[in-house]
């Protein structure tokens, strides 16, 4: 399991579930593209968001644009019908994407 | 397995897009097909109709189609040509995008390896043109 990361939450707004991970390494290119794969799996919409900044996770470039660095929290954010599995899956990309030595 | 569809890279440049072809795919996660199609046949820079079409038969292989991305100028122009000629035709859907060359091809590359449909992909790559850097 991903360290620094939390069960999946149901917000108070009814649909929206997230959870946070805390980088062990950098968001570059690669994880990137290897989080972007994962978030394009689910139908929900899944933001990421890191210090007031947010990007939909589905968007590759958009996730590079956040330059979301090693030690930085990032929430998971999803909504839709798959939205728990999303935040699971996808803080999980996460973790694994930015383990150091990638 | 579904049908993917397949990436062309057409440039100048031989080494442009080749090493465009490689980030994107990388990216990707090495889980999409992407052709170069750059430089003239006899290794100038330039744009060759018959690499193009090479390169767009060898990426239709997946059955989902393909998205070619142009760099700039007669890449544009040999790939219209191709696709007004019928010259590409028999490869299923060919779609032109108008995107920024790397940013549109490693956003069609990630959206090609996750299944995307051909419209996904080619949306992916002209909506890079609204992405920033920063």
């Amino acid at each position: 399991m991903p360290e620094n990361s939390e069960a999946p939450e149901r917000a108070a707004e009814a649909g929206v579930y997230s959870a946070t991970v805390t980088l062990s390494g950098d968001l570059h290119a690669r994880p990137a593209g290897a989080l972007s794969m994962a978030a394009a799996r689910f139908s929900a919409a899944v933001l990421l968001l890191v210090e007031g900044r947010e990007a939909n996770a589905k968007s590759v470039l958009a996730v590079m644009q956040l330059g979301a660095a090693s030690g930085q929290t990032v929430t998971v954010r999803a909504t839709g019908p798959d939205a728990p599995e999303a935040v699971a899956a996808i803080t999980q990309a996460l973790a694994a994407a930015t383990k150091v030595g990638d | 397995m579904a049908a993917t569809v397949g990436i062309v890279l057409v440039s100048h440049s031989a080494a442009l897009a080749e090493g465009t072809a490689e980030l994107a795919g990388q990216v990707g996660g090495g889980a999409v097909l992407i052709a170069p199609a750059g430089g003239t046949s006899d290794g100038r820079l330039g744009t060759s109709a018959d690499k193009v079409a090479s390169a767009v038969r060898s990426a239709s292989s997946g059955g989902g189609g393909v998205v070619v991305l142009p760099d700039l100028g007669s890449s544009v122009l040999t790939v219209r040509a191709l696709l007004a000629e019928g010259d590409l035709s028999g490869f299923g859907p060919v779609e032109l995008a108008d995107a920024p060359f790397v940013e549109g091809a490693v956003a069609a590359a990630v959206v090609a390896a996750a299944g995307g449909s051909i419209k996904d992909v080619l949306d992916a790559a002209q909506e890079a043109r609204h992405a920033g850097k920063l």
